[in-house]
């Protein structure tokens, strides 16, 4: 078995087993998960990535898609993208985006000893150790996103590529697992639910609803591999882009579908789903959405003109 | 299933690329008005031209005229022919779906008699499947051919069929046994000469102002025994799999191409953000479609079984396909300075219903990846 393999084995064993329905809830009130952190951090997940772990950046993201898939209160892909940038170190490290002698919308930022700032321009990352949190706050799907000030003692390090694109890569992949996630959950729910005497699996319209969101979310899984596979490359902020802007489009289309399934069950707190639609319309939103990244594609269209436009698409890659 | 591998193309296949955007550029002649809904264009020279190039049946074997070339290589050639506007509605039912029926089911006889035309680009098939009373429910087929001595007396109506006033063959999915308790028995399909004075083609013009569908009526048509393709009864699992070869290329989600380009000429080098944004969001949905084909070039390449894929790009693309105008059309201002999107968009909107139609609908389509997805 491939060391990726392992990884993805391995994590959705250790995810299974503690992302239930109780965990979620509590993360959402505020309650870091220090267990989960502790079973993570001693599998040396908070390392993929980084140099020395004998693993690469398209195991780290592999893995962003199964914390994804699973809902996984913690801050992975940022502790996980931190440690690449600056140096892996114990402890939980963070990011969010800089906005003049603040760092807004921090992951978990009251429990990180490293907190990043990404601007969205330019590849210098403000980086502030043992931060001060200035306020607390959470998306909309309850995950913790805090304020945090750039002190003097504030350092700086150069990335070698794009971050806003590269924090942005995190959603993609965060998103293509969350959506496969939807989309299992529609599965089970019209598989084993009973009206009329059948399971509604056994009506076309549900049928044909699951398909578009099957369609929809085999196109996330695609997108964000290849803007991964991108990295590295020149085409890499534009590959992002298309991801981000394709997966995040996908997000409208599976979410309703899927609670249109669920009926009034799937509105319920009590349900899981909105666990995992609150996380994707969130996710959808944070390093730009759709409108700022497809324009960001179009304006790189636009400059090599018409008769360019399909040489830029027909990539080999 | 919905995994689509992660493929790359090749780097050997740039210079195939870059040939075949030579020989576009030389040929410009055959299409001054470029158009990539892959119906539109309906060229023989063009494809004889293609032929030459030995561009048509590449992946089949060289005994049979082919080239023995990679589905990826082919998926480069028609990717680069059809984002182009090139006409190749002539050949392409020959080479898409004809020929690979005929490679994979068709006697020795057969595939030596008609291989070497297709790839020489001289011999045209049009599809025989939908009647009057025939659209998706394609097992309530009526066409009977009745076996008598060496030849098969056909009865019968075919329609909506592309070019058949100008194609060389129709292969037909007819009734050789009539309909029992199995209604997916008893079917065949069978090679016509659409030359056949017996064989009558009228035309049909569509909502856009083309004529390239037809309806085909066969009255007391005697064809030979041996046109039956392959086994006699083996009708129903030949049309199911052939189905799905013609599914998951790229004329599935470029139909609309042409009206992207203008688009971009249309908004220039400084776009509006809302231009940009459109321009952007067309650009994505078309990268990520294309590698979900490559994804099922590369299934093709090792003889895997596609029909979920395939229905998958499919029901992605033509939808696209059709909201992509719809994108387009809000970016772009109206006034004399956008006369060439107007005309590109006017003529693709007009094609656009046919798009989730051809080839399978969108519900029968849904239909396959629901029974993908274990629901059915």
């Amino acid at each position: 078995m491939d060391t990726r393999q392992l990884i993805l084995d391995t994590a959705n064993k250790i995810f299974t087993d503690h992302c239930d329905k109780k965990l979620l809830d509590a993360a959402e009130t505020g309650e870091f998960a220090s267990e989960l952190w502790g079973q993570v951090t001693e599998n040396g997940f908070d390392q993929l990535g980084s140099a020395g772990s004998g693993t690469e950046l398209a195991d780290m993201f592999a893995f962003v898609q199964q914390c994804g898939h699973h809902a996984v209160p913690l801050p992975l892909a940022e502790t996980l993208l931190v440690n690449f940038w600056c140096g892996p170190q114990e402890g939980l490290s963070s990011f969010g985006e800089l906005s003049g002698d603040r760092i807004d919308d921090v992951a978990w930022g009251r429990q990180a000893q490293r907190v990043v700032g990404i601007g969205v321009e330019g590849s210098t990352l403000t980086v502030v150790e043992t931060p001060e949190v200035i306020g607390r706050g959470t998306n909309m799907a309850g995950e913790a996103r805090d304020q945090v000030s750039v002190g003097s003692d504030a350092t700086t390090v150069e990335a070698t590529e794009d971050p806003y694109a590269m924090a942005a890569l995190t959603r993609v992949n965060l998103l293509a697992g969350g959506l496969h996630r939807v989309l299992d959950l529609g599965l089970l729910f019209a598989t084993e639910r009973v009206q009329f005497g059948r399971t509604i699996s056994k009506f076309q319209a549900i049928q044909h609803s699951l398909a578009i969101v099957a369609a929809e979310v085999a196109a996330a899984q695609r997108a964000a591999d290849a803007a991964v596979d991108a990295i590295g490359t020149d085409r890499f902020v534009y590959e992002v882009a298309a991801g981000k802007a394709r997966v995040g489009e996908a997000v409208g289309v599976v979410a309703e579908q899927v609670h249109q399934i669920h009926g009034a069950m799937g509105f319920t707190h009590e349900h899981s789903l909105h666990h995992y639609t609150r996380r994707v319309w969130a996710w959808r939103d944070e390093w730009g959405n759709e409108f700022y990244w497809q324009a960001l594609l179009g304006n790189h269209l636009a400059s090599l003109g018409a008769d360019n436009s399909w040489d830029f698409i027909a990539t080999r890659g | 299933m919905l995994q689509f591998d992660r493929v790359s193309l090749d780097e050997s296949t740039d210079a195939l690329r870059a040939e075949v955007r030579e020989f576009l550029g030389e040929n410009q002649m055959h299409f001054p008005h470029p158009n990539s809904d892959f119906v539109t264009g309906h060229d023989p020279e063009f494809s004889r031209k293609l032929g030459e190039k030995g561009w048509i049946g590449m992946t089949w074997p060289t005994e049979y005229g082919g080239a023995e070339r990679t589905f990826f290589e082919r998926y480069v050639v028609t990717e680069e022919i059809v984002a182009a506007g090139a006409p190749v509605s002539a050949h392409w039912i020959a080479d898409r779906q004809s020929g690979p029926l005929l490679l994979r089911y068709g006697t020795e006889e057969q595939r030596k008699t008609y291989l070497p035309l297709i790839t020489r680009g001289e011999a045209f098939f049009s599809i025989g499947m939908s009647e009057p009373d025939t659209g998706s429910d394609l097992a309530s087929v009526r066409t009977t051919a009745t076996r008598e001595g060496d030849a098969y007396r056909v009865n019968g109506t075919k329609i909506w069929t592309t070019d058949a006033h100008r194609n060389h063959y129709i292969i037909c999915l007819v009734r050789t046994e009539p309909p029992g308790d199995n209604r997916h028995a008893g079917m065949s399909q069978i090679i016509i000469d659409l030359k056949n004075d017996d064989v009558q083609v009228r035309p049909i013009a569509n909502m856009a102002g083309g004529e390239d569908f037809n309806e085909v009526v066969f009255e007391d048509v005697l064809v030979p025994a041996d046109r039956i393709v392959g086994e006699p009864g083996n009708g129903w699992e030949q049309v199911t799999s052939e189905l799905s070869y013609e599914r998951s290329g790229p004329e599935r989600f470029l139909s609309a191409f042409r009206v992207f380009v203008e688009l971009v000429r249309a908004c220039g080098e400084n776009p509006a953000p809302h231009q940009a944004a459109a321009i952007g969001q067309i650009a994505a949905h078309l990268m990520t479609m294309r590698r979900m084909s490559i994804s099922v070039a590369g299934m093709l390449e090792q003889s895997k079984d596609v029909a979920v894929e395939a229905a998958l790009v499919k029901e992605l693309g033509n939808n696209f396909e059709k909201v992509l105008p719809e994108i387009a059309r809000l970016a772009v201002p109206s006034g004399p300075e956008a006369a060439a999107f107007r005309s590109t968009f006017e003529e693709t909107l007009l094609l656009s219903p046919s798009f989730t139609l051809r080839g399978g609908t969108r519900e029968i389509l849904r239909g396959v990846i629901a029974r993908g997805l274990g629901l059915r």
